[in-house]
């Protein structure tokens, strides 16, 4: 089962998450409020695969991405933005995010989206 | 949108962050509002608060709250982004405000469960105008965006001089994304972007994926079209696009080995720098003070688990060290170790209420929002001053406060305090001041809200309860104090003060009711020509409470200890009958009533002579009265628990608030001080 | 998702053996069924705390393991005359619309099945005991009168005023 690390500064979005992904057979291994604690939590739990908010306090999702690939060159990290942050989702791509879902998200599509990632 | 993964917690902790975030931003706004400037860091925890409401809200598919939240969010972009000069700061206030209200508003349905059915199209016109405007007026420092530079991709000299070693192939591609995925170009783009790792010439149409948003309807019409070389083999380049997210069709063509790539989609291919560098750098998110406090959030239910299990470890160990068993055995050891099970359980009971304590600021904060908005529609100049706001309460009182001092301040501001003009003339500041102070006193937490006015008109709350029939005592004979209380009576309401705020035919009695319904008491003080000030006082804690267990017959009742003044059994001559028929008792030359709690109850005793029970007197709000009961049985830590739901359904039973468990696994009921002193007197 | 379904289907089995049964007791000379799927436990009688200002059906309150229920005498709720509670007498629990309450019933017999087929309308008499009545199931020769649950707790006004009265 991969594990997942789910970054979001709402705690709602985290359990939208965690709901879905969990019913999907994903083991959420920890779950970060900001991007300080996405790096952080990567390196204590080494995760398959990170669910990254862009906008967050602290330390933003695009940092957090560039400094989790310094970490590890191989991280994958699906980012998840609202409508309309195109320059951030491509700043975040070209960090190193593997792909993206935009929020609103259906279900189906962020689990479809995280298992492509996963198996390539 | 499915709606499969949303359940009952989830809205919970939607609502909760939702109005949690519109809290902070309450804040800011109005900090913002009295500095008459939206400081940048404002500007970014307003964007970042609308923000998250947009996705969240989104997320629940609850649209109108989303879009209005979007607006907001676009014209805080557009503060952030272009920093324009003039902003009229409290116009832009006003409109923020608004929107939150309208978001609240619909908030408060879908807690209720209602229809999300808000109209926030004319706010959204508001918003949108008001950008508008400010576009306008700040066009001279409005530079163009800092734009991409333009786009194609070359490989490096480099990689493309490594690469010419190998046998190159050459692909096209078209790929379909699926409906909905959005961002279409961006997708592109990412495609792209990872096709430049195994690939050297790379082109693609539409070319302005990145600058021009319509490319997102040609991609989701014709495909994104992509011509590379590489040294890849067919395969591999098809397992490379199946990787694609949201992917809905690949079309992938391996062109002849000669064929010049750049011919086959002719002049429209322009050549693009490296995008990367022209990303432009996000400006950050001001990083305060990185807390990493170890907090975690539980659900409110589970502390009220706690708590009931709290409630019964409690009464288990009444029952095991008060076992009617041990009685007249001589047990030193077991008795020792009793005492050791009570100083641990009480601070275990100690620690588990600390969880649920809360500190009143959250509360006191809200009241800013109420001072601004009343200030500015009645034209006083009013000053919040908050004092103990650290002072904490239990979670579930704090519930109960909130709308009674908002209708304190109203009250204050509406009724209590002058006009600037009438004030200058009195020779006070222009500037009038409401403190709202908290602080601990004993078992209970008094709330003062103290106003800087004109102070109660005696003689205009006379008037008005003669009017009403609210008097119960000869003029001449009532204090002061108990003629300021006269305004908290359910029917007092000064009517000729009706205004837009308080008195809107609800009046003062909401404030009694609220805070009583949590136990406390409210009081007020009057000063004319100084101000007046409304205490509200409050137990700390609502769950378990010091109460005096008391037989009746069969039954037995507890008595909050808190109510009790003394208890004594009277001499034949000290009660007397007055003329109607109402039991009364002398004490040191003050005559009280005497209720028989039997007779109140309905219940069957061998003891009716005062002289055979005894009596409680008991105090609340200033009035006194003594209840006639069998026998003491002695004082002890109640956990309140309420009656079943069936009998609450059936009928409110005054005079008594609840029930608890006694140690030997008995119900007594607890009375109702309150309910039966007013029962007693009107 | 697996445990979901599984949860699902022993709901929908449970459903399927409380169907068609009930639970008979009796109260006077009569005997009557509730159906099994509101009752959650039976217990003898407990000492029971007054609570005062109630309709005189509603006996008080019992503690039944820390939680605090009401019980109501089935006797008085149908204007019989009250009978001293003994080693027979029973209360049966019973959970309605998310209400606990305590029926307290002479005795308690068993539990049977009583289908559908055998169950006929309650005859349109205006007597006013009747309206608790649903249904009566035939067993053998014998009749089982089929308790409304829901109109046995739901209080109209009229009731609660006449037993105050009765009361005093």
């Amino acid at each position: 089962m991969a594990g997942i690390l789910i970054t979001d500064d709402t705690a709602f979005m985290r359990m939208t998450l965690k709901n879905i992904l969990s019913k999907s057979g994903f083991e959420i291994v920890g779950e970060a409020a900001d991007g300080l604690e996405a790096v952080a939590q990567y390196k204590a739990l080494n995760p398959d695969l990170v669910t990254m908010d862009i906008t967050m306090p602290n330390m933003d999702g695009i940092s957090a991405t560039k400094e989790i690939m310094k970490y590890d060159a191989n991280a994958k990290v699906i980012v998840c933005s609202a409508m309309g942050q195109k320059t951030l989702v491509i700043e975040a791509l070209s960090a190193g995010a593997k792909d993206f879902v935009v929020k609103p998200f259906q279900p189906d599509r962020i689990v479809d989206a995280i298992a492509k990632v996963l198996n390539s | 949108m499915s709606e499969s993964f949303i359940d009952e917690s989830m809205i919970e902790m939607y609502l909760f962050e939702m109005l949690q975030g519109i809290e902070q931003l309450e804040t800011a706004v109005l900090s913002s509002e009295k500095s008459s400037e939206f400081s940048l860091d404002a500007i970014n925890e307003i964007f970042r608060i609308m923000h998250t409401i947009k996705g969240a809200s989104a997320m629940m598919s609850f649209t109108s709250i989303a879009s209005c939240a979007h607006y907001i969010e676009d014209l805080f972009y557009f503060l952030r982004e272009q920093k324009p000069l003039r902003i009229e700061c409290s116009i832009l206030s006003d409109l923020v405000f608004e929107g939150v209200d309208f978001i609240k508003v619909e908030l408060q349905k879908v807690k209720n469960g209602d229809e999300i059915d808000g109209e926030a199209s004319s706010l959204i016109k508001k918003i949108e105008e008001y950008l508008a405007r400010l576009k306008q007026q700040n066009a001279a420092t409005d530079d163009t965006d800092p734009s991409f530079v333009q786009q194609s991709y070359v490989a490096d000299e480099t990689k493309a001089q490594n690469m010419s070693a190998c046998e190159n192939y050459s692909y096209k591609a078209t790929i379909y994304f699926q409906e909905g995925c959005e961002m279409e170009n961006v997708r592109a783009y990412a495609i792209i972007h990872k096709l430049k790792e195994i690939a050297d010439e790379i082109y693609f149409s539409p070319e302005d994926i990145i600058e021009d948003d319509d490319t997102v309807m040609i991609i989701r019409e014709h495909g994104f079209q992509l011509y590379c070389k590489t040294e890849k083999d067919y395969e591999e380049m098809q397992i490379f696009f199946n990787q694609t997210v949201f992917l809905r069709e690949l079309e992938l063509i391996q062109l002849e080995d000669d064929q010049p790539i750049t011919h086959s989609i002719g002049d429209q291919v322009p050549a693009i720098e490296n995008i990367v560098t022209a990303v432009e750098a996000v400006k950050k998110v001001a990083t305060n003070t990185v807390t990493n406090q170890s907090i975690i959030s539980v659900s409110v239910n589970k502390l009220d688990q706690l708590m009931d299990l709290m409630g019964e470890m409690v009464i288990s160990e009444a029952m095991v060290t008060q076992n009617p068993d041990l009685k007249g055995l001589a047990l030193d050891n077991f008795q020792k170790a009793a005492r050791q099970l009570h100083k641990i359980t009480s601070e275990l009971q100690d620690t588990v209420m600390s969880i649920r304590m809360v500190p009143l600021s959250t509360t006191f904060h809200k009241m800013h929002r109420v001072v601004r908005d009343m200030s500015k529609k009645l034209e006083k100049d009013v000053e919040l001053q908050l004092i103990g706001e650290t002072t904490e309460v239990d979670k579930n009182i704090i519930e109960h406060i909130s709308d009674p001092l908002m209708h304190l301040i109203r009250n204050a501001i509406d009724h209590g305090i002058e006009s600037a003009t009438e004030r200058i003339s009195l020779g006070k500041k222009a500037i009038s001041t409401i403190t709202l102070e908290a602080k601990n006193a004993g078992s209970d937490v008094v709330v003062l809200v103290r106003d800087d006015g004109k102070g109660l008109n005696k003689e205009k709350i006379l008037s008005k309860a003669r009017e009403n029939n609210l008097l119960f005592k000869p003029e001449d004979e009532m204090s002061d104090k108990e003629i300021y209380s006269l305004i908290f009576l359910p029917g007092f309401s000064t009517k000729e003060n009706i205004s837009e705020f308080s008195g809107r035919g609800v009046g003062m009695d909401v404030v009694t009711k609220n805070i009583e319904s949590v136990g406390g008491s409210v009081s007020v003080d009057s000063v004319a020509g100084v101000g007046s000030t409304v205490t509200l006082k409050i137990p700390l804690t609502l769950a378990i409470i010091d109460g005096m267990n008391i037989k009746v017959g069969h039954s037995c009742y507890t008595i909050p200890t808190i109510a009790i003044k003394e208890s004594f059994r009277p001499k034949p001559d000290e009660t007397f009958t007055d003329l109607d028929q109402q039991d009364m008792i002398m004490v040191r030359g003050q005559c009280y009533p005497i209720i028989r709690l039997h007779e109140r109850f309905c219940v069957n005793t061998d003891v009716k002579d005062f002289c055979q029970g005894i009596l409680v007197m008991v105090e609340q709000d200033g009035k006194i009265v003594c209840l006639f009961a069998d026998q003491l049985l002695g004082q002890h830590e109640v956990v309140v628990k309420p009656l079943p739901n069936y009998i609450r359904d059936i009928r409110k039973i005054v005079g008594i608030a609840g029930c608890t468990l006694l140690g030997d696994g008995s119900i007594s009921l607890i009375l109702d001080i309150g309910g039966l002193v007013g029962n007693n007197i009107t | 998702m697996a445990e979901l379904m599984s949860s699902e289907f022993l709901l929908d089995t449970e459903e399927d053996t409380q169907k068609d049964k009930f639970l008979t007791f009796s109260v006077g000379n009569e005997a009557y069924g509730i159906e099994i799927k509101y009752v959650t436990e039976i217990i003898g009688i407990q000492p029971v705390t007054e609570v005062p200002e109630l309709p005189n059906y509603i006996r008080g309150i019992i503690n039944l393991r820390g939680k605090i229920i009401p019980v109501m005498d089935v006797r008085l709720r149908f204007k019989k005359e009250f009978l001293e509670y003994n080693d027979r007498t029973c209360v049966i629990v019973v959970d309605i619309n998310d209400l606990s309450v305590g029926l307290i019933v002479d005795s308690v017999a068993e539990v049977m099945s009583i289908p559908e087929t055998e169950i006929v309308e309650p005859p349109q008499v205006s007597k006013s005991s009747n309206k608790f009545i649903k249904g009566i199931g035939k067993v053998g020769n014998e009749v089982k009168l089929l308790l409304d649950c829901n109109k046995l707790l739901s209080e109209d006004e009229f009731n609660v005023i006449n037993d105050l009265g009765q009361e005093k």
